[in-house]
């Protein structure tokens, strides 16, 4: 072997070097490397405190070598608007999925945005609950076949689907809010420069931060890993469009 | 018979409006309860007080209206479940009663700017030099406690209620704490008001067995006796003692 | 320092100030809200954080993630309102974090209404939220003891690592007292929070503050630790005080908070009317004050022991359970914020009294 080969690519320090719980062919462990890396490149990692929701990822806790809190269902955005406020030199994130973000942590998402909570949340949007076992969720596309909606969502029943990356954008209070997607390469590497930016205007103490990041759930669909890939590009793209929502702009005299 | 108790020169009032106001805590209720009934006693034909207390829920002079009511004087007040309520209701009558000025009408405003507030919205039936406006001074409560204090409180009450201040009521008290002393270092204080704000001290008011001392023989504000009438369960009614 | 009049609820306030507590939490409530009025102009005075939050749910997870950075937090509400905020007082006992709760105790169930109670007893002290998890409780029965006792919660909570609740019914918040404030406050020394506080991987470990435990042996482990505190909170927490306690009580009566002043002006009145009655207050309704009510229930002469409580035969529960059956318990209780008179307690006193006389009668 050549003496001086160089490392071209390799594990973040803040990714543990641990096997993950997740499905073959789901995100998650994409979306926690790119995470990790800006962590990492922006130089955070010690000064970091993660949010973990109640969801599929609930235990990303043991993924990510930072401080960590674990919130009650849905409250990850009133956990880091506490810590936040304790500690403004803090970095702290929320990484959240949709039954945690939008259904039973509305509010306190909505809140936590409109305050201009200086944190960041990655929102992972598979259009369904993951961890209790592939139910409908508030972003489950119409149509689509969960266990609790076995003949596909009735939008006549249930409504839309809730566009969080839209919804949060109609708010006045100065932000950024992109919704980005992490099934092909290129994607991957749009969807990184978001997170980037987004922790660099927390670090900057800019304003309140949310990447949504549309993400695929073989298990609970019924997919291969790539039949889901297929499935995120030709359902959810056309509904949940890409796209920066709300980029933040300096307030006038400042 | 001759009375052994002392007289003092009590308040008197020319205007038919007599508005209470002041901090938290000042005593702005039980001043507002025993004025109206002075005013009762020294011959005043119609009295009525209205409680406009928004801010507090408990001890707000409503509680007294029964005793009011026993004496003549008309009590405007939520009446039904609405009197335990923490509504910010005014009825229409406090209104018409403002705009009538028949007899002398009392009003008991809440504390602070805030409770002031409510004063606003009926600013504009109030007629110039028609009524006094009277605050209720305090010096052992937080805010208060300084002559800055006090500044700051007429300024902040003067502005959200819309209506200028008339004079101050000297009403220095550590409710069963209180001394001699304590009520005359009040009434230094409200001097101290008084001259750096332009408003006359209207009267000096104390518990009864208090302002008996001879400490407050050479005062020379009239002096309002205070019975306690708005008391907390476990105190029994200064008649019984 | 001298001393000044204040309301219940801003005593409690500045008393939170002065024990330290850089952050503060709330949504308006009747009847607490000046606690949040009065630390919205305090707060920022003092460098603090003062946050209103967009519900109670949402205020007590605040609280969670404050006190996880180790710093002295705290909120207040009233019934509805703790009710809403028992998720997260269950997650911060599970995750071992101190946080200080103050309830003012309006009458209920439901929307209920504003005036006094102490209806929130079994929520307070049995757990309120879900697991198996004790907070620490506290009750004051006047405004410089609930001065006294905010200062001591804040102390409690970083001691044991647990949500330390303050409870008084509505009169303790609303009503003016003559208070004073100790010119420094001094503590006994506390454990660091840099052990366990989550400040940033930094030259240590990551932390993770929790209370998820899937692994069962894991999470009885976790109950046994916690347990071992409440053992400890037993053994050294315990406050009570007594009144008029003496060899003629025929009779005693045990109250707390307003309701123990109220049972003071009656036991006051009955001695003069030859009647000796002594009053036990727990002050620590959680760890409750069983040997201490056992060993004045079980003096010679007392005959029975007359629980009186604004709210119906909650606390009731304990004091049979210290009394272990070896007096009778009877109760007397108002409900729904009607707070009972001396009148109506010497009533009761009397009346149990001559129950004892008839069934002595009969043997």
């Amino acid at each position: 072997m050549a003496v001086d080969s160089k490392t071209v690519f390799d594990r973040p320090v803040t990714l543990r070097d641990v096997v993950t719980h997740y499905c073959p062919g789901c995100t998650h462990g994409v979306i926690h490397r790119m995470v990790s890396e800006v962590l990492d490149e922006l130089g955070l990692r010690e000064r970091t405190c993660g949010v973990a929701p109640v969801g599929c990822s609930v235990l990303c806790y043991n993924y990510f070598d930072t401080d960590f809190m674990e919130a009650p269902h849905g409250r990850a955005p009133a956990l880091a608007t506490g810590f936040k406020r304790m500690r403004p030199d803090m970095i702290v994130f929320t990484y959240q999925g949709d039954g945690d973000l939008a259904s039973i942590g509305m509010g306190e998402i909505i809140h936590a945005a409109n305050r201009g909570e200086k944190f960041t949340t990655i929102f992972v949007n598979n259009a369904v609950y993951g961890m209790t076992g592939g139910q409908m969720a508030p972003t489950t596309l119409p149509g689509q076949i969960t266990t609790t909606c076995p003949m596909g969502r009735d939008t006549s029943l249930t409504g839309e689907p809730i566009r969080i990356a839209e919804l949060l954008s109609a708010l006045a209070t100065p932000g950024y809010i992109e919704r980005v997607a992490v099934h092909t390469p290129a994607h991957i590497l749009k969807a990184k420069k978001a997170i980037r930016k987004a922790f660099t205007l927390q670090r900057d103490n800019k304003c309140y931060t949310l990447v949504e990041v549309l993400s695929t759930c073989p298990t609970n669909w019924g997919n291969t890993p790539g039949e889901a890939i297929e499935w995120l590009d030709e359902n959810m793209m056309k509904y949940f469009p890409l796209g920066c929502y709300k980029d933040y702009v300096e307030p006038e005299g400042s | 018979m001759i009375s052994l108790v002392k007289q003092h020169r009590l308040p008197t009032f020319s205007k038919s409006i007599l508005i209470i106001v002041g901090g938290y805590g000042s005593g702005k209720s039980e001043v507002a309860v025993n004025l109206s009934r002075q005013l009762v006693n020294a011959g005043s034909a119609q009295v009525a007080i209205a409680d406009l207390d928004i801010v507090n829920p408990y001890f707000r002079s409503r509680e007294a209206s029964e005793q009011l009511t026993s004496l003549g004087i008309r009590t405007i007040n939520p009446t039904g479940g609405q009197h335990y309520a923490d509504l910010p209701i005014i009825l229409p009558e406090v209104k018409g009663a403002i705009e009538q000025r028949q007899g002398v009408l009392v009003l008991d405003v809440g504390g602070d700017d805030v409770g002031a507030r409510v004063l606003s919205s009926l600013s504009g039936s109030f007629e110039e030099g028609a009524y006094e406006m009277l605050l209720v001074l305090n010096g052992n409560r937080p805010f208060t406690a300084d002559l800055d204090g006090c500044l700051k409180m007429i300024n902040d009450i003067e502005s959200s209620s819309r209506l200028k201040f008339t004079g101050i009521v000297s009403n220095t008290h550590l409710l069963e704490e209180t001394t001699a002393q304590i009520a005359l270092d009040g009434l230094e204080l409200a001097r101290q008001v008084s001259r750096r704000s332009d408003l006359p001290v209207a009267f000096l008011s104390g518990l009864k067995e208090i302002i008996e001392c001879d400490e407050f023989d050479n005062v020379d504000v009239p002096i309002l006796p205070l019975e306690r009438l708005l008391l907390k369960p476990w105190e029994s009614s200064a008649g019984d003692e | 320092m001298a001393k000044v009049l204040m309301k219940g609820n801003e005593a409690i306030a500045e008393a939170a100030l002065r024990a330290g507590a850089e952050g503060y939490f709330c949504y308006p409530i009747t009847p607490q809200t000046e606690v949040a009025e009065y630390l919205s102009k305090r707060m920022p005075e003092v460098g603090g954080m003062f946050l209103q939050g967009e519900s109670e749910l949402a205020v007590a997870n605040m609280l969670f993630g404050a006190a996880s950075t180790g710093k002295r937090v705290f909120t207040t509400s009233s019934s509805p309102g703790i009710s809403l905020m028992q998720e997260a007082i269950s997650y911060m006992a599970g995750a071992e974090l101190p946080a200080v709760i103050i309830n003012i105790m309006r009458g209920g169930p439901g929307l209920g209404g504003i005036l006094p109670a102490q209806a929130d007893y079994f929520q307070a002290v049995k757990g309120g939220g879900h697991g198996d998890y004790r907070t620490l409780v506290l009750a004051p029965s006047t405004v410089q003891e609930a001065v006294d006792l905010t200062m001591l919660c804040f102390h409690l909570a970083q001691k044991y690592r647990n949500p330390v609740m303050m409870i008084g019914d509505g009169m303790i918040g609303q009503m003016m007292e003559a208070v004073e404030f100790p010119e420094s406050y001094e503590e006994p020394p506390l454990p660091s929070t840099d052990e366990w506080a989550a400040t940033g991987a930094l030259d240590r470990k990551a932390r993770i503050i929790k209370s998820l435990f899937l692994d069962p042996v894991g999470l009885e482990n976790n109950v046994l630790i916690l347990e071992k505190k409440y053992q400890q909170m037993i053994r050294e927490e315990v406050r009570c005080e007594s009144y008029k306690i003496s060899a003629e009580n025929k009779i005693l009566i045990v109250a707390y908070g307003t309701m123990a002043r109220i049972c003071q002006t009656a036991i006051d009145e009955l001695e003069a009317d030859g009647v000796s009655v002594g009053l036990f207050r727990p002050i620590s309704l959680y760890p409750f004050p069983e040997k201490e009510i056992l060993r004045e229930a079980t003096r010679k002469n007392i005959k029975s022991v007359l629980t009186i409580e604004m709210s119906m035969a909650q606390m009731m529960e304990d004091v049979e359970r210290a009394i272990q059956g070896r007096r009778p318990v009877h109760f007397f209780g108002r409900s729904g914020g009607i707070v009972p008179t001396p009148e109506e307690v010497k009533e009761q006193v009397l009346k149990v009294l001559s129950i004892k006389r008839r069934t002595a009668k009969k043997k």
